[in-house]
């Protein structure tokens, strides 16, 4: 009797918070999905050991994988909190790619291989180049939408567009042979293993949740995807906000390009960062940002990165061909919004 | 067609918005229904239009007795009711838009343009109207819509046609247009029943007028028989002064000067001065611009020309933050569109002005901002829970409480204040003109606009009355009552 009882406060209580907090459920999610993967992986190891090494290793392919598409949604969260959408990651991605490597292939023609100059000067050059090339189709973005009041998801599409296009124009006869030295940005083992991208991406992910909490551009965002017209009334400057919103962005594409030129050591300008714009969406919206701005937060957008990659690894584990897991993935982000809907009514 | 309602009886709940109302409009005539706010003229109209149904009364069309449920059956009676909010489809041209939702149709069900066409024109030339109906409704100007609108009716067989305050977005060469064209109406026999504030406009086009107030018709009759001043007088229907707050006289520096600021269709060659320690009201009807005279000085209107003195010298004002780091505070109307962002907390939305100021090394102190918004919570003695509550679980009193807060934190040396009490309770009202005079006191500059001259009469030392666009006056003392400022802000 008093057992019953108890399991129904649990539960009363469980979905209380599952209404109240958007983490809890997301987080709920995430764990049932782990465990689902565990049970996938199986225990058929000699020790617990080897198992918890495989269990590990596992992980470590999950988030590594993951890592690029995991930062360009860290922007793209506050991209969505604004209000607003950027489709162009992707395209960005391959047109930073193209910059840095122009400047530091070790073929003749690397402009900084040619200019002699070669080794750490060249990769901070290179890098800073690609910073600069991101934050620049930010700006251009974030200027036309904030300025010239262009619909965000025009105005990035027209850029989407123009960067793959462009950069695979020009690209043709540029060779992809990166500099061994470089690759240490992303490939230098500790432990034993190549977790520098995950690094970077949780050095990400908790710097921009501080940004989001904690700094006045953080909030102003907020403020801005959820009534802009308050928000511009209480003085902030929202034309400057939403611009750098973008510029944000595309600096998290840039710093993606460099850890991923540097992981693989070449860059495949027709293909690289296509589809990025869907996945980090689907991430961010997983999480539980709402798409008509105003409400979400990064640690959500991380979880909700990690249920969809979490989730496909399971799908890899028990068998399910590779063209079908793209339709799990948009079955849980239509049931994502679905839940989050219900949340709101009642 | 002849238009007779007798003993009109209407209550919301315990609220007696009509009380034994008559009211007659003959065919071909003109008649100005008037009467400040919640006088009830618009549930009499709705009454007649077929939106509202009366408690007891009747309705006589031609002396025979009609019962109407729905908008449908009083406009087949040939009632047709023009809101204030057109409802013209901007895309669609003209013609289309006479015929939407009684589109005329050839066989196999395709609209017949042609002879939609042909009947439009027909129309306007019958009416002497100048409209090439081809046009889209989007290309047309204020008082042509209008005009395309009065059409429509006419195209329904329209006979009596109810104005909700046609004139309050029109510049004064587009209200003649309109006038003409409801002389060309009387002409054609058709009744036009105008509501209105503006008196002037009344004195001018309207025959006959019948004044409301508390849900009475307190008089009526000839326009030719009666006066400006009497029409406001029977709106407001008493002299009493609303007993003023004591309030400072002394006031300081001049915090702001506009000189011939003027920014089109809004407002235009406006001058005035705000001090340190005066409260200065700013009052007008409906599209009178004073609204958007102040968020041009909040920056908020940008492209106006004349002149803007802060604390003496000339500035130009870009955008709202360069008028927030002036020391400009500005409490928009309309609360819920205008100042609160649904989706933060109270503490949030108490403090969204001053982040930057509670921040150290870019990041937010929260205990800085605690502390400062705690200091304005029992300033304004806001009643709430946690700070970490959602704004929208407050009252609307303790909302506009927390949007004063905003400002307060942001210590503004001119704090602007937008129909201050706009859905605030009695009590909360009170407080908030308590809030003003201490912030007059401590030597802020205080502007209140606000529609209600009681609220006026009741914090400002003096006032502007605008009128379309235009400072009308300035009331102080003995000029400052009900009476003289309804009569200024009709026009009179």
């Amino acid at each position: 009797m008093s057992e019953t009882r108890k399991k129904e406060s649990f539960l009363r209580r469980a979905a209380d918070k599952w209404q109240s907090n958007p983490l809890f459920s997301t987080g709920l999610v995430l764990a049932l999905m782990v465990i689902l993967q565990t049970i996938a992986l199986g225990f058929n190891y000699p020790s617990f050991g080897a198992w918890l090494t495989g269990w590990g290793k596992n992980w470590i392919n999950i988030l590594r994988n993951n890592a690029g598409v995991g930062i360009v949604a860290l922007g793209m969260t506050f991209v969505i909190i604004s209000g607003g959408i950027d489709l162009a990651v992707g395209s960005t991605l391959v047109a930073v790619g193209a910059v840095l490597m122009v400047l530091i292939n070790g073929n003749p023609t690397g402009i900084l291989t040619a200019a002699g100059i070669t080794g750490l000067p060249a990769f901070l050059i290179g890098i800073l180049a690609a910073v600069a090339v991101g934050c620049a189709i930010g700006t251009i973005n974030g200027f036309l939408i904030a300025r010239s009041k262009i619909p965000a998801f025009i105005a990035t599409l027209g850029m989407m567009k123009i960067c793959r296009s462009v950069t695979q124009q020009f690209m043709q006869t540029v060779g992809t042979k990166v500099p061994r030295e470089f690759l240490a940005i992303s490939n230098t083992k500790i432990g034993g293993e190549i977790i520098l991208p995950i690094l970077y991406w949780l050095l990400a992910a908790v710097i921009l949740h501080i940004i989001s909490r904690k700094t006045p551009f953080g909030r102003h965002v907020y403020a801005i995807g959820s009534n802009e017209r308050a928000a511009r009334l209480s003085g902030i400057n929202v034309e400057r906000v939403k611009a750098l919103v973008y510029v944000l962005s595309g600096l998290l594409v840039a710093i993606t390009a460099v850890i991923q030129v540097a992981r693989i050591g070449s860059m495949d300008y027709a293909n690289a960062g296509s589809g990025y714009e869907m996945d980090a969406i689907a991430a961010v919206v997983v999480g539980g940002t709402s798409m008509s701005g105003g409400k979400g937060s990064i640690v959500g957008t991380v979880l909700g990165m990690l249920i969809i990659a979490v989730m496909n690894n399971l799908l890899n584990l028990v068998g399910v061909p590779p063209f079908l897991r793209e339709a799990f993935k948009g079955f849980i982000v239509v049931a994502a919004v679905l839940l989050q809907k219900k949340e709101k009514v009642s | 067609m002849n238009v007779s309602m007798k003993g009109i009886v209407k209550s919301f709940g315990a609220n007696n918005v009509l009380r034994q109302v008559d009211f007659s409009l003959h065919a071909g005539e003109i008649c100005a229904l008037l009467g400040e706010n919640g006088a009830g003229k618009s549930t009499l109209m709705n009454i007649l239009g077929g939106v509202l149904q009366a408690d007891r009364g009747q309705i006589f069309l031609d002396g025979k007795e009609v019962v109407f449920h729905s908008p449908a059956q009083s406009l087949h009676a040939g009632i047709a009711f023009i809101h204030q909010e057109l409802n013209l489809i901007n895309d669609l041209p003209v013609y289309e838009n006479m015929f939407i939702g009684r589109e005329i149709r050839r066989f196999g069900g395709l609209i017949d343009h042609k002879e939609e066409l042909r009947q439009t024109r027909e129309l306007f030339s019958r009416m002497d109207i100048d409209i090439d109906p081809t046009a889209l409704v989007s290309s047309l100007d204020a008082s042509y819509k209008q005009i395309v609108e009065i059409s429509r009716a006419l195209m329904m067989r329209a006979s009596v046609i109810i104005m909700d305050e046609p004139t309050t977005s029109l510049t004064d060469p587009e209200i003649q247009r309109v006038f003409d064209m409801l002389r060309t109406l009387k002409k054609q026999n058709v009744g036009v029943i105008f509501i209105s504030h503006k008196l002037r406009e009344v004195m001018e086009i309207c025959d006959s007028y019948v004044v409301l107030r508390d849900g009475v018709a307190v008089s009526g009759g000839r326009v030719a028989d009666t006066s400006i001043a009497q029409l406001a007088h029977d709106m407001v229907g008493h002299d009493v002064r609303t007993e003023a707050l004591a309030r400072s006289e002394a006031t300081g520096e001049a915090v702001l000067r506009l000189e011939g600021l003027t920014q089109e269709p809004y407002y235009r060659d406006v001058s005035l001065t705000v001090r340190a320690g005066e409260v200065l009201g700013v009052t007008g009807l409906l599209g009178d611009g004073r609204s958007e005279l102040f968020r041009t000085v909040f920056g908020d209107l940008i492209r106006y020309e004349g002149s803007i003195y802060w604390l003496g010298k000339p500035v130009r004002i870009r955008s709202t933050r360069q008028a927030l780091t002036l020391g400009i505070g500005y409490l928009p109307r309309n609360r819920k569109e205008n100042a609160i962002i649904k989706d933060m907390n109270i503490l949030d939305n108490g403090s969204i002005v001053t982040l930057e100021k509670n921040a150290r090394f870019g990041l937010i102190s929260r205990k800085k901002q605690l502390e400062e918004f705690d200091r304005q919570r029992q300033e304004l003695q806001i009643k709430m829970q946690r700070p970490e509550d959602s704004i929208t679980s407050l009252s609307g009193g303790n909302q506009q409480k927390v949007v004063l807060a905003k400002w307060l934190s942001a210590a503004p040396r001119l704090l602007i204040l937008d129909n201050p009490t706009q859905g605030v309770d009695v009590g909360a009202k009170e407080e908030i003109y308590d809030i003003i005079l201490r912030l007059a006191q401590k030597g802020v500059a205080v502007v209140v606009l606000s529609n209600e001259a009681q609220e006026i009469i009741r914090v400002c030392a003096r006032a502007l009355v605008m009128y379309h666009g235009s400072v009308r006056a300035e009331v102080s003392g003995d000029t400052m009552n009900e009476t003289n400022i309804m009569r200024l802000a009709t026009g009179g």
